[in-house]
């Protein structure tokens, strides 16, 4: 059937809202971000690549490294703790499932400070897990378990792992069992089966939830700084820095594009691998 | 169909039951207001509802948690909005170069000249023109003398080996590098590249030390066990001490840094009036002694008549109650302007990296 | 054997929320366990403020997730039947909010709101959420109707039903869980956003998670462990109720 340019009535309604409270803020930023920085704040009308020149510096590149490192173990992560999860939550029957899915999203809804709160009563050197062993005999001295690149990860994993859920389960839903049992039928082992037709077929919610996790692990700015001691810095701790204490709008701005760049970018590369023509595959 | 709108409907009734029992009963008044923004708790509560009571008027507390932020949006509403504001003496420098503050009227404020001058006339404000010291404060050093073997005296012992992976310092540039400066005998505010370099090289050998960097929580760090030794603001510390009196306050012998968080009227302010009175107020003797002993608070008083209404217990904490004689060393953290700033920055990003 | 894997997960998605619970009823400030105490809950009833921040968060989630709801999903349905030029650019350009840091986000709304004279209030809020909200529906109801047989739709337009009327019976139904699932997220989102809620809120719609950040300065934490403890209990209640009239509803249906 042929399809002729149209478009349908109930998108405008989105249409306008992007391009008012989406295209018009960003495109404030690109603005920005060539602009030179003002006296106490703000920024001159003079116009300047400068601040985007300044990140050739190595101690910049080390950061984007450091964060691109812990974005990628944070994804790993989550999906080797998050897949079976999402998986096994498949095979219950269907009224369970959502069940299931709320149970997991509930403390999602309480406040995130909170639950760093517990995470960092939990390991602290009086903290519950250090008592625990110590009243045990196992350990003389209490371990140092926060203030590492560890306890950082910890959080990470811990914020992100619903959307990786989320994304994975909505995939293995839709999936086609029958495919598996054919499989199963042919002879193939339960693992083989699961690695040559289950993880293939599920593989676009696998890499959109890659997606969603990596792309806010490299701005969580509050993990790093309350379970890292601060002691690791994040695109997102400098992004923020930048804007508030330096009062350095533009360089703020442009360090914000560039990981926006680098974000764009790696969907791009998710939409070549996974030869998918929407992002609606995220999910 | 039906189905999926008797479900939308069921989560719409949870949520809004949910939401009624979380509702109180609010009831519209007509009376005098007042909007104070500042950290949450910065005023307490008990002191809030004795001046909605003794002066008729409803106060609205807006929160911020970080101070350049709430500079920034006092500054996108031009200075109207909001009647009081607290906020740190730096970012109150800026506002005030900007323009953004309004004049007070000493007239309106009696209790004005029981301001312990120690605390007038500073960097932000040379002529008294704009401000009331709320909170002076010092970054001290407090160690737990059972688990650090040597004895700490000011700045430069915190670069003993001693104390490896095991001190809590602030994140935050200006004070660090700051301290770094003045242990090398230089200015708090200083700006010549090359003596900044001096003190990246001597910042940098401190980080094996460090355990964690904290700027609003250190005292949690400290009364974990985490760190035994941490360089913290003045409040923070007397958290400290007020839980662990076995721990020692040191008063650096290098000199002490100085901030204070100030009260002032930006200068589109909606309710001038009931803000002078809430100057006033805050001014008096009493008032000013039980904010200073609040639990959430925990501050220097600088209120010359309070001494009489201050507790026992808050005379005798070192990091509150500090000999007159100290403080004559005190040196401000100023705004050095965008250049040096950024070079500040620089440095503490690199410190933090390394 | 997978019984076991949920509940494992399930149980460390928890065990921060159980130590917060249990630390709520902790008579000590800072310290470890002391014993038990409900001081930090009167305390927090004591506090008026935060009863107004919560109330304010909980309609601001609930109004920028319905909105959110409406547009992400209108925009996703109708966007699977059209072609037009600059489609790719829009699906692209309404994902952003999800990739850009909150605080830049939030900067450019400050500037865009004063500069065009809008005062910040709820409705600014409202505006800036919905923004950040609208791609968790849009992408995951997108994903929902890739996988869709369009001939559903078609056999009843053939059978004489119009096109809203097609929409509400046919592909409302099957694009529910999606939805649902979006608004989860969408809310969380919301429900724990500081710093574009700090910049576009205007005097009289604080939000709790601003106020939360904001009380570290002065550290009182077990307050906001027993307030923590509180929704949690709401977000069980209302799981509860759901799960309770929904059931009651297919009984009723049933006989």
């Amino acid at each position: 059937m042929e399809k002729k340019r149209h478009i349908s009535l109930s998108v405008w309604p989105l249409y306008i809202w992007t391009v008012l409270f989406v295209a018009l803020p960003l495109v404030y930023v690109v603005v920005i971000s060539f602009l030179q920085r003002g006296d106490t704040w703000g920024v001159t009308d003079q116009v300047t690549i400068d601040n985007y020149v300044k990140m050739v510096d190595p101690m910049y590149g080390s950061i984007f490294l450091e964060t691109l490192a812990m974005a990628v173990l944070t994804t790993a992560l989550t999906f080797l703790f998050g897949y079976p999860f999402a998986y096994y939550v498949c095979k219950l029957p269907a009224r369970l499932r959502g069940v299931m899915i709320l149970l997991l999203m509930a403390p999602f809804w309480i406040n995130s400070l909170c639950r760093l709160n517990g995470w960092m009563i939990l390991l602290k050197s009086n903290g519950v897990i250090n008592s625990l062993l110590l009243n045990l005999g196992i350990i003389d001295e209490p371990l140092k378990l926060l203030y590492n690149f560890g306890a950082v990860v910890v959080g990470m994993v811990y914020a992100l792992a619903p959307f990786m859920i989320l994304s994975c389960y909505n995939s293995i839903e839709k999936m086609d069992w029958s495919v598996v049992e054919a499989a199963r039928d042919l002879g193939a082992s339960a693992w083989k089966a699961f690695v040559t037709v289950t993880l293939p077929l599920t593989m676009p919610g696998v890499v959109a939830g890659c997606v969603l996790v990596f792309v806010p692990s490299m701005g969580l700015f509050f993990i790093s700084d309350l379970m890292g001691g601060a002691k690791t810095v994040l695109i997102g701790n400098l992004i923020r820095t930048e804007l508030t204490a330096a009062r350095n709008w533009p360089f703020g701005a442009a360090l914000s594009m560039v990981m926006l760049l680098a974000t764009v970018g790696i969907i791009w590369v998710y939409k070549r691998v996974s030869g998918s023509k929407s992002l609606g595959d995220l999910m | 169909m039906k189905k999926l709108v008797s479900k939308l409907g069921l989560v719409a009734l949870a949520l809004v039951l949910v939401m009624t029992l979380f509702t109180g009963c609010q009831q519209a008044e007509e009376k005098k207001e007042l909007v104070i923004f500042s950290w949450a708790d910065y005023v307490p509560s008990d002191i809030i509802d004795e001046f909605e009571e003794q002066y008729g008027v409803t106060v609205t507390y807006n929160y911020f948690t970080n101070p350049d932020e709430a500079l920034q949006k006092l500054a996108s509403v031009d200075g109207g909005e909001y009647d009081i504001v607290i906020n740190s003496d730096y970012t109150i420098d800026i506002a005030r170069k900007e323009g953004l503050l309004m004049e007070l009227d000493k007239s309106k404020i009696p209790n004005y000249e029981k301001l312990n001058p120690a605390y007038l006339s500073q960097f932000y404000d040379p002529d008294n023109l704009y401000t009331v010291p709320y909170v002076p404060g010092t970054p001290l050093i407090i160690y737990d003398p059972s688990k650090v073997d040597i004895e700490i005296t000011g700045y430069n012992s915190l670069w003993d080996e001693s104390l490896k992976d095991s001190i809590v310092l602030l994140d935050y540039d200006r004070v660090m590098i700051g301290l770094v400066l003045k242990s090398m005998g230089y200015s708090l505010n200083e700006t010549d590249p090359d003596i900044l370099a001096q003190a990246e090289e001597k910042l940098l050998a401190l980080k094996p030390n460090v355990r964690a960097l904290n700027m609003d929580t250190p005292y949690e760090t400290m009364l974990s066990g985490e760190a035994t030794v941490g360089l913290m603001f003045g409040s923070q510390v007397a958290w400290v001490y007020g839980e662990r009196p076995d721990f020692k306050v040191v008063y650096p012998e290098e000199g002490m840094g100085f901030g204070i968080d100030c009260a002032f009227i930006p200068k589109n302010a909606p309710h001038p009036d009931v803000a002078h009175e809430f100057l006033n107020f805050i001014c008096d003797p009493e008032i000013s002694a039980r904010i200073s002993m609040n639990e959430n608070v925990m501050a220097i008083n600088c209120n010359l008549e309070s001494e009489p209404y201050l507790s026992e217990e808050y005379l005798s904490n070192p990091a509150l109650f500090i000999p007159t004689e100290m403080l004559g060393e005190k040196e401000f953290i100023e705004d050095i302007g965008a250049e040096a700033s950024e070079m500040y920055a620089e440095i503490w990003n690199r410190f933090k990296q390394a | 054997m997978s019984q076991l894997y949920i509940w494992v997960v399930l149980a460390v998605m928890y065990l921060p929320m159980l130590v917060v619970v249990a630390y709520s009823f902790n008579s000590s400030r800072y310290s470890n366990w002391e014993g038990f105490s409900l001081q930090w809950y009167e305390e927090l009833f004591n506090n008026s403020a935060i009863v107004d921040t919560l109330n304010n968060s909980l309609m601001l989630a609930f109004f920028s997730c319905a909105l959110a709801i409406l547009l992400g999903t209108m925009g996703a349905v109708g966007m699977a039947k059209s072609r037009f030029r600059t489609q790719g650019l829009l699906e692209n350009v309404s994902l952003i909010p999800m990739m850009l840091p909150e605080i830049i986000l939030g900067m450019a709304y400050l500037a865009l709101f004063s500069l065009c004279r809008v005062p910040f209030s709820m409705i600014t809020l409202i505006i800036a959420h919905t923004t950040f909200c609208i791609p968790y529906v849009f992408v995951s109801v997108q994903s929902r109707l890739v996988g869709l047989d369009p001939a559903y739709v078609e056999a009843a337009r053939d059978l004489g039903a119009s096109q809203t009327r097609a929409f509400y019976d046919i592909t409302l139904p099957l694009i529910a869980p999606a939805v649902l699932n979006g608004a989860l997220l969408a809310f969380a989102m919301s429900m724990d956003d500081v710093v574009i809620s700090f910049f576009v809120a205007g005097t009289n719609s604080q939000t709790l998670p601003v106020q939360v950040y904001s009380m570290l300065k002065s550290g009182v934490t077990p307050e906001i462990n027993a307030l923590c403890t509180l929704m949690l209990v709401a977000v069980f209640l209302a799981i509860g109720l759901f799960g309770l009239g929904r059931a009651l509803f297919k009984r009723a249906s049933r006989g």
